[in-house]
């Protein structure tokens, strides 16, 4: 073929961005898995049981429930703030002189580009020191944890936001401003009824925006938050000192919420969008297709984000009910079996050696799999192997269809599975894989 | 209740640019008038004048004989329809329509009532509900100038509100727009670069010019007896002969060009725009008032080749070389079911009266 | 000026005019500049308890810089190894970090806008939003479990047979590192991807048409055409790699500083706030630097860089 290096390169590029999703999703995924893991510590493998216990333990603390309330309200205050603010800059940045506009861009965009902590720092002594120059009391706002970290998170929202607003009136058609003043409407109500109503979708996502910027917000908070606590504080103090799976369960709570967030926030973008053509094609005087907008929460977008969301708590809920307390109970027999095991077997081997001849079938079979499990490098697998043989052994020792049922399965699964084998050797699940053998 | 609409020495100046000198101009009441000329000109400048977006430079607008100065556009009695109508998207057509009567505290009732009385006028009834992203363009205008109708201006300024049309749509709305303008008997001022629409609607146009108004007058006055070369050229479509003035009489002018000396109309005026013998000369002539000279006596007769004929239903269009020029002329007779009678190359006489001729001072050109 | 204001006025309306310049005014001055002043004349400053502000032991001093340099206020006979090493460290990992990123991205992003097609195309630019909104402590958190002894990676390499037993990532940086890359590469894909998407496929096409290499097509058409995306890119995941302290919190081993945490430390543990804010001074005069110096080398506006 002539073009084989342009394929191989198309073959590697390929390659090169499906390895880039799964270390940009492969992260979230894992850390997803060990939220439902009962082991007490995060780990995606061995896969214990599925379990909903560890939403149980955040449900319980205190801490995290008043963190999240805390950031909830400075969420609400950042908004509140960062939402007019942003509006205001994008407005006067239409209104600011040629020759000043440069300057006024690079001071309101500046935020963006300051490091977090430096912000929080900034705000943090700045408020004190106006506080002390008022002589203030420490009770006084300009100590309030609450206060200093929306000032602070607002300082480099309000430049996001204004981005936002920027985008949207740079499709504003200042006609319309026009046209409503030479109907004599005031300033005020120009502003209430053309612009504001135009601006309602950029309004919209900038707000969510800015509640979810100040939501995940760390680098100023841990400045300004003082006594307080937030999530961000709390789960840093949490993930600090410690880890375990509780701490995977609020980050499957906020991946959802922020899927949610991210979600609607694209879903607003897109209206926005659509919205912008719309205009556009009433400006060109084209005649428009659709009637109206659908209601937001008619949105196709909306409706299938909630139902997955609602989906997905649903059916992990039910599955965490289930069976959690017998699975865990089985865990811990199996571990304390296969402990047994482990002791019988090395009993079982020193007998070998003493009394090589006991059973001719079976002993070939238990020396093939020790080699084989020796050969693997991986010691559990001894026992699960063992395991299995001293069943056969001892149950159905002289059927040779029902002997290589189990030997069979092993062989082809990868050895990467290691305790979940387990379950395979089960008594249970060795009749269900027999039976059908032995119909045949 | 309509009012009067004066310029009195307006002039507008942008940094060093001046978008309008000197305009003065006395718009009656009730009247029909337009600002005609190429984009660029400056007359959408002197409407934001007139409607208060911009305050003038020097001079004063004077709206029922009040002075407009440092009254802002939403307090004059002055409604506006843009260019591209500025209809606010996000209501619906009667909301629209009543937006005036809304930001002055109607209630619901009236506006509803208001709005159903605009659009029996527009002839748009029950389609108040509408969004406007629903209307077609025709409708979409008639819907602008009811929200500006029902704002009760005294003067309505439109912005060449029509350019956004088809040119059928373009034809209808002329016609409806004059029909409107004199049931509601305001003062209307109308912006257009299209001669068509200024002279058919317009009971007195004022050509612009890079800033200046040429002329005032009313659409007969404009084509047959232009007051400067621009107005010639750019109103309507003439052919022009260049020359030297020979002789001038007390309302006319004989001027030497290369297809011989042509008698033209003068009109005596006092300051600009008088010919004095020797001064360098235009003269303009319609295509429809040269014919084929025959042994018929005329004023004026050039010699010319036919260079091409166009058919074009009702008319002929005949395209003549002429000695000393690389512009063509034009010739323009109706059809009367006969053929031109002459061939392609064929050198033929045409002929032309003083008093459908124009010479006038040398000045700048529209652009063809 | 004051006709200026006039016409302000008129043009918006009292109302208007009084809310745009109360609350731009109020963020211009109360929220970036005078903070930033403050925290600057503050770090010049003795370091004493909050009560004697503003008095006499308040006085100016460049001790905090000193320290930062000398590792001591008065002697400057040896150099602060310590700081000036974890500063060092700090600048360097996030450069190395912004070309790590730089490098993972541009492939995926020119993948993205040019090669893939339609609706998939879609649905992944799409999807890059979702692990961008995940905090970026739990982002950190997933590479703890990830790079623990116990964790995938592990397992996965002794699996493999690269090692047989549980290499520390955690010490050696290398979690920290990756979860940095992580952290912030979406700042780095997104820019990218936009400049890259408004390149005119045909531009492409007629390079190739010429005959171009497709390196060469990538270095004279789609790098130039990039560029404003590329640098918006490396500075943002820079400044935020530069300024993080989430990531080092949780990822870093024992021994290894990022320069963050060493003004947190002066804030919440050594109680030495002015030398804490010398320290962030610090901070943001690199991080003015490097926004200049890519302004300066790639020719680009700061508008271009942060939007």
């Amino acid at each position: 073929m002539i073009l084989t290096a342009d394929r191989v390169r198309k073959f590697f590029v390929l390659f090169f961005v499906i390895g880039f999703f799964i270390y940009l999703f492969g992260p979230l995924l894992i850390m997803s898995v060990t939220a439902f893991n009962s082991s007490a510590f995060p780990r995606m493998a061995p896969f214990e049981c599925f379990t909903v216990e560890w939403f149980q333990v955040l449900a319980n603390d205190d801490k995290l429930v008043e963190g999240l309330r805390n950031s909830f309200f400075i969420g609400i205050g950042v908004v509140l703030l960062a939402v007019p603010l942003g509006l205001a800059g994008a407005l006067m940045l239409t209104q600011v002189k040629e020759r000043v506009r440069p300057w006024y861009y690079t001071i309101v965009i500046s935020p963006i580009l300051v490091p977090g902590v430096v912000l929080g720092i900034s705000t943090l002594l700045f408020w004190d020191r106006i506080g002390t120059m008022f002589g203030a009391s420490r009770e006084s706002l300009f100590y309030d944890g609450f206060f200093l970290t929306i000032i602070g998170q607002a300082t480099f929202i309000s430049a996001y936001t204004m981005l936002v607003f920027i985008s949207r009136l740079q499709r504003f058609d200042l006609s319309q401003e026009e046209a409503a003043l030479d109907l004599g409407a005031t300033h005020v109500q120009t502003f209430r009824k053309i612009l504001l109503p135009f601006l309602k979708p950029a309004i919209m996502s900038a707000a969510v925006l800015a509640f979810l910027a100040s939501f995940e917000n760390y680098n100023t908070t841990v400045f300004t938050i003082i006594s307080e606590s937030t999530l961000t504080t709390f789960l840093a103090g949490k993930v600090r000192h410690g880890i375990n799976p509780s701490i995977s369960a609020l980050a499957v709570i906020i991946v959802l919420i922020t899927l949610f967030g991210a979600a609607l926030h694209e879903v607003l973008k897109r209206r926005e969008a659509a919205a912008a053509k719309e205009t556009i094609r009433i400006v060109k005087g084209e005649q428009a297709h659709r009637k109206r907008a659908t209601p937001f929460m008619l949105d196709p977008a909306v409706i299938l984000i909630l139902l997955v969301f609602a989906a997905g708590l649903g059916s992990a809920y039910l599955a965490g009910t289930v069976g959690v307390t017998e699975c865990k109970a089985q865990v811990k027999a199996e571990k304390i079996q296969r402990t047994q095991e482990r002791i019988k077997q090395r009993e079982a081997r020193a007998m070998f050696r003493n009394a090589p001849a006991a059973s001719e079938a079976a002993g070939q079979q238990q020396i093939q799999s020790a080699d084989k499990s020796e050969r693997a490098g991986v010691s559990q697998f001894q026992s699960i192997f063992s395991t299995g043989n001293l069943q056969e052994q001892a149950g159905t020792g002289d059927d040779q269809s029902e002997a290589e049922a189990p030997e069979t399965e092993s062989e082809e699964s990868p050895p990467a599975g290691t305790e979940n084998f387990n379950s395979i050797f089960d008594p249970q699940n060795l009749n269900k894989q027999v039976n059908p053998d032995a119909a045949q | 209740m309509s009012a009067d609409v004066q310029l009195d020495d307006v002039w507008i100046r942008f940094g060093d640019f001046v978008a309008a000198r000197e305009a003065n101009i006395h718009i009656k009441e009730g009247e029909f008038f337009s600002f005609l000329g190429p984009s660029g000109c400056g007359k959408t400048t002197l409407l934001r004048a007139v409607s208060g977006f911009l305050d003038p430079s020097q001079g004063r607008v004077l709206i029922g004989g009040k002075d407009m100065a440092g009254i802002g556009p939403n307090k004059r009695p002055t409604a506006l329809i843009f260019q591209n109508l500025a209809l606010f998207p996000l209501m619906t057509v009667w909301e629209n329509i009543t937006f005036a009567l809304e930001v002055k505290g109607a209630g619901k009732a009236a506006r509803r009532k208001k709005a159903e009385e605009l659009l029996e006028l527009i002839a748009l009834p029950g389609q108040g509900e509408k969004m406007v992203s629903e209307l077609s363009g025709g409708q979409r205008q008639r819907v602008a100038i009811a929200r500006a109708l029902a704002a009760e201006p005294d003067v309505l300024l439109l912005d060449e509100p029509l350019s956004a049309l088809d040119l059928k749509l373009r034809q209808h709305m002329r016609t409806e727009l004059r029909a409107i303008q004199q049931r509601v008997g305001i003062t209307f001022i109308y912006i257009t670069h299209d001669q068509g629409e200024a002279l058919t609607m317009s009971d007195h146009v004022a050509v612009m010019s890079q800033g200046v108004i040429e002329q005032v007058a009313d659409g007969n006055t404009i084509y047959n007896r232009p007051e400067s070369a621009f107005v010639a050229s750019f109103v309507g479509e003439n052919n022009l002969f260049t020359g030297t003035v020979s002789e001038v009489g007390r309302d006319y002018a004989v001027v030497d060009t290369p297809s011989g000396s042509l008698r033209a109309r003068h009109a005596q005026r006092d300051g600009k725009g008088q010919l004095a013998v020797g001064d360098g000369a235009f003269v303009f002539v319609r295509p429809e008032s040269l014919q084929f000279a025959e042994e018929r006596a005329f004023d004026n007769r050039i010699s010319a080749h036919i260079h091409q004929q166009e058919f074009e239903g009702n008319f002929w269009q005949v395209f003549f070389n002429v000695p000393g020029s690389d512009k063509q002329i034009k010739l323009s007779m109706i059809n009367d079911g006969r053929s031109v009678g002459h061939d392609l190359g064929e050198e033929v006489a045409l002929g032309f009266n003083a008093d459908l001729t124009v010479a006038l001072p040398h000045g700048e050109l529209a652009a063809e | 000026m004051l006709a200026y204001w006039k016409n302000f006025f008129r043009k918006h309306g009292a109302a208007l005019s009084l809310f745009l310049l109360v609350s731009v005014g109020f963020w211009i001055f109360m929220m970036i500049i005078l903070p930033q002043a403050f925290m600057l004349d503050f770090s010049l400053r003795a370091n004493v308890p909050p009560p004697k502000w503003g008095t006499d032991a308040h006085h100016y001093t460049t001790e905090h810089y000193r320290y930062m340099l000398y590792g001591s206020a008065q002697s400057s006979d040896s150099y602060n190894f310590v700081d000036l090493s974890v500063f060092g460290r700090t600048i360097l990992a996030a450069i190395f970090v912004t070309l790590i990123d730089l490098a993972l991205c541009y492939p995926v992003a020119y993948y993205l806008a040019h090669v893939s097609r339609g609706g998939w195309s879609r649905l992944m630019v799409m999807s890059l939003i979702v692990p961008f909104w995940v905090n970026e402590l739990l982002r950190a958190f997933a590479f703890k479990i990830m790079f623990g002894s116990n964790g995938i990676v592990n397992d996965a390499l002794i699996w493999v047979g690269v090692i047989d037993q549980p290499y520390d990532f955690i010490r050696n940086s290398v979690a920290l590192y990756s979860g940095l890359s992580y952290a912030y590469i979406l700042l780095m894909i997104f820019p990218i991807y936009n400049a890259v998407e408004s390149l005119d496929k045909n531009q492409i096409e007629a390079a190739r048409d010429l005959g171009s290499p497709w390196w060469r097509i990538h270095k004279r058409v789609v790098i130039p055409h990039a560029k404003p995306g590329i640098t918006s890119g490396c500075t943002m995941v820079f400044m935020l790699t530069a300024g993080a302290l989430a990531a080092p919190q949780i990822l870093g081993g024992p021994s290894s500083l990022w320069f963050t945490q060493i003004i947190y430390q002066a804030f919440n543990q050594a109680g030495n706030w002015a030398r804490g804010s010398a320290y962030a001074i610090i901070l943001l005069v690199v991080c003015i630097i490097f926004v200049l110096l890519m302004m300066r080398v790639f020719k680009v506006k700061l508008g271009e860089i942060a939007r």
